[in-house]
């Protein structure tokens, strides 16, 4: 029984064997896209490993096989020296989930491997930052995989011989899908625990080679508005993990179309091509290595509320889907976002910066940069504190504020929570932002304490001024979207949004 | 076996470094944190005022807060503590445990306000009681790998066992239906936890990031 099985257009198998990343990556092979080349070992092996407790008998065998068939398709060698060939261990379970490894790099990067990457790129810093690559994510990986129980992964530990390497990072892997928050994701989502996760091994592109490589992710339309347009974030001479992890500020997408124009191109022509694939909005993680791009993960696109509501219209006029089908991709939750108040669509706004709204609302005020500041200045009115990050120490800078940005943090950060329980509008992870003193910079502008700006915890947008807001169906999209929709069920009398929504969805699913 | 000469017990330590971990507070909360009887621990805040480490500020109820030089003070005389209960190694290994912990608790801080429903993520509304108590059951599981984490903390240095009492009491009011304790209030457990966090930070000397 196969437990290994290589990546490419030909690979069968669903996402339940395949799990969700190798399956978009079957997808990306067969449209023909530039996808690193490698192999994929099933849910199946992890659950005999859960289930037993080691893995599967002959999987060492298909493994050894499969980076021999590996190095054959790449003309080099796993552990070197000579032309060293560095591969890429990544979960990749049918739903992907939290707390579960993320991914170990440049695995492979023997001492021996390293010293030959040296030599064959003549560039030993480089050499010397992948194989620092792989320590910490190998270190972090086997972390992951031990829980709460030992996190003491000892660097020492790590096994100089490729093969063992791999070994270890897939029961890493394996036993990851036991990780403490992970059960806490399945049970919260009603996800069953018995279904294991997929791994996926590749050969290593290098994001972190020159000059003229990098990591970015990319949506193929604009995941808070719905606009037709790549929107994602780049990384100049740094591996993908990096972008990720959010320790590092990434640059606006865009920046790619001046530094590496054929990347660019390739990218849009890809995400077009990903698009037409599912018929839908999608998201891609992508790396260059000396100007040539490959695709390292695809999905669809998976977007909320007004943005939603644009991609299914947008998608209909484009004739990639039918009215029926648009209607049908709309959740009548997704119109619950009509009755927030949010900057208006058609406000001629002056975005600041933009985050991940963590909190809906609008909120108007003048900036803030510490929680004293604005406590002291929300006594002669409302005040947005803009923070790095918040701690308990700001908690009464948060209760004065009406609203709230922070330049890290994702919408389970502490802010996030604490905004949430106040209710108080808020942005997080506004990447971008610094917050120097009693100025705030972004986007090349810098502002003092003081400055009024408008927060827009449904979008994410941080705007100078304060622009129009609106509260309700003012959009010409979501109009459409509802017409079509009273068509579809016939019914013509006012209801409200989530109403007329549903009712097509009766019509449409009784037909 | 001769122990090292105790250093003199620093009464003051305790509500200097609440403040220092919890931000700008009432006496009723620097009381909450400590354990001290509130008038105890308004008399410290007056000593400590006097000295300039601490200042108060107008509002209701009135906040405490710590100058520049009461930070100064409070970062100096932990590092102190820390060293001469020769507890670095066993806090930073905790520390490490706690780390793994926190994004977990957060996500559950998380999944209590908001509710994902048809791939769509709103806010919890708190009228699927099997789905609440499905996270409560988790924050109650989370709550067990916690103790032992607080457990080497406090055995280590005993003032970290005051976080078990107050994590034990925020989950306990919160299991008897006092839901605002999980996320919500400034004795829910996400605050406490979220104190914690501060304090290792500062005792350790790292940065956030």
């Amino acid at each position: 029984m196969g437990w290994v099985r290589p990546l490419s257009a030909r690979t069968g198998g669903t996402a339940g064997t395949l799990g969700g990343k190798a399956s978009g990556l079957v997808v990306l092979h067969r449209l023909g896209l530039p996808v690193p080349a490698g192999f994929v070992v099933t849910t199946g092996a992890c659950r005999a490993f859960l289930r037993d407790g080691r893995p599967p008998a002959g999987l060492d065998e298909q493994l050894a096989a499969a980076v021999a068939d590996l190095e054959r398709a790449t003309g080099r060698t796993f552990g070197g020296p000579h032309r060293p060939l560095a591969v890429s261990v990544r979960s990749g379970a049918e739903v992907s989930m939290p707390g579960m490894m993320s991914t170990v790099l440049n695995l492979g990067l023997t001492t021996g491997a390293t010293e030959g990457l040296a030599a064959e790129t003549g560039d030993r810093a480089f050499a010397r930052d992948a194989r620092r690559g792989f320590l910490a994510s190998f270190a972090e990986a086997l972390a992951a995989a031990a829980g709460a129980a030992d996190v003491d992964a000892d660097v020492d530990a790590v096994p100089d011989d490729a093969a063992r390497q791999l070994a270890r990072a897939v029961e890493a892997v394996f036993a990851s899908w036991e990780a403490p928050r992970a059960r806490t994701y399945r049970e919260l989502n009603g996800i069953p625990h018995d279904l294991g996760t997929a791994v996926v091994v590749q050969q290593m592109v290098f994001g972190n080679r020159d000059g003229r490589s990098g990591s970015g992710v990319a949506f193929s339309r604009d995941p808070g508005t719905g606009e037709d347009t790549p929107f994602g974030e780049v990384l100049f001479g740094h591996q993908g993990e990096a972008v990720v992890s959010g320790r590092t500020t990434t640059r606006p997408l865009r920046e790619l179309a001046e530094r590496e124009p054929e990347v660019w191109a390739g990218l849009r022509d890809a995400l077009r091509r990903i698009e037409a694939h599912h018929r839908d909005a999608c998201y891609v993680e992508f790396t260059f290595q000396s100007g040539e791009l490959w695709f390292l993960q695809a999905r669809p696109g998976r977007f909320a509320g007004a943005a939603a509501v644009r991609v299914a219209t947008e998608l209909a006029d484009q004739r990639l889907i039918g009215r029926d089908e648009a209607l049908l991709r709309v959740s009548p939750l997704h119109l619950r976002h009509v009755r927030t108040p949010r900057i208006a669509p058609t406000a001629e706004a002056d975005v600041l910066v933009r985050g991940t709204g963590a909190c809906p609302g609008v909120a108007t005020g003048r900036i803030a940069t510490t929680a004293d500041g604005a406590v002291r200045m929300a006594r002669t009115g409302p005040v947005v504190l803009v923070r790095p990050e918040t701690s308990p120490g700001d908690l009464h800078g948060l209760a004065a504020a009406a609203g709230i940005v922070t330049a890290r943090g994702g919408p389970a950060s502490h802010a996030a929570v604490v905004a949430r329980a106040m209710g108080k509008p808020a942005v997080v992870g506004a990447t971008g932002l610094a917050v120097d003193g009693a100025s705030v910079t972004a986007g090349g502008r810098t502002l003092p304490e003081g400055t009024l700006v408008t927060v827009d915890g449904t979008s994410g947008e941080v705007v100078l001024g304060s622009p129009r807001t609106v509260t309700g169906a003012a959009d010409a999209h979501l109009h459409r979207l509802l017409a079509w929709a009273d068509d579809a069920s016939g019914d013509h009398s006012a209801r409200d949004e989530a109403q007329r929504l549903a009712a097509a969805h009766a019509a449409l699913r009784g037909r | 076996m001769t122990q090292p000469e105790a250093p003199a017990p620093d009464a003051a330590l305790p509500v200097l470094h609440a403040l220092r971990c919890a931000g700008a507070v009432s006496v009723a909360r620097v009381a909450a944190v400590t354990g001290l009887d509130p008038s105890d621990a308004e008399s410290e805040l007056i000593d400590l005022g006097i000295d300039g480490l601490v200042t108060r500020l107008p509002g209701d109820p009135p906040v405490w807060s710590l100058t520049g030089a009461g930070r100064a003070a409070g970062a100096e005389r932990i590092a102190r503590e820390l060293e001469s209960a020769r507890a670095r190694g066993r806090v930073t290994a905790a520390y490490e445990r706690f780390m793994v912990l926190n994004p977990e608790l957060l996500d559950l801080c998380t999944a209590w306000q908001l509710r994902p429903v048809d791939g769509v993520t709103g806010v919890n509304d708190h009228t699927d009681a099997e789905y609440d108590s499905r996270v409560l059951a988790r924050f109650a599981d989370l709550d067990g790998r916690a103790a032992a984490v607080c457990a080497e903390l406090a055995a280590a240095l005993p003032r970290f066992g005051r976080y078990r009492a107050r994590l034990a009491e925020a989950l306990g009011r919160a299991a008897a239906g006092e839901t605002a304790y999980l996320a919500d209030n400034t004795a829910s457990y996400h605050l406490v936890w979220a104190e914690l966090h501060e304090d290792l930070l500062v005792t350790l000397g790292r940065e956030r990031w």
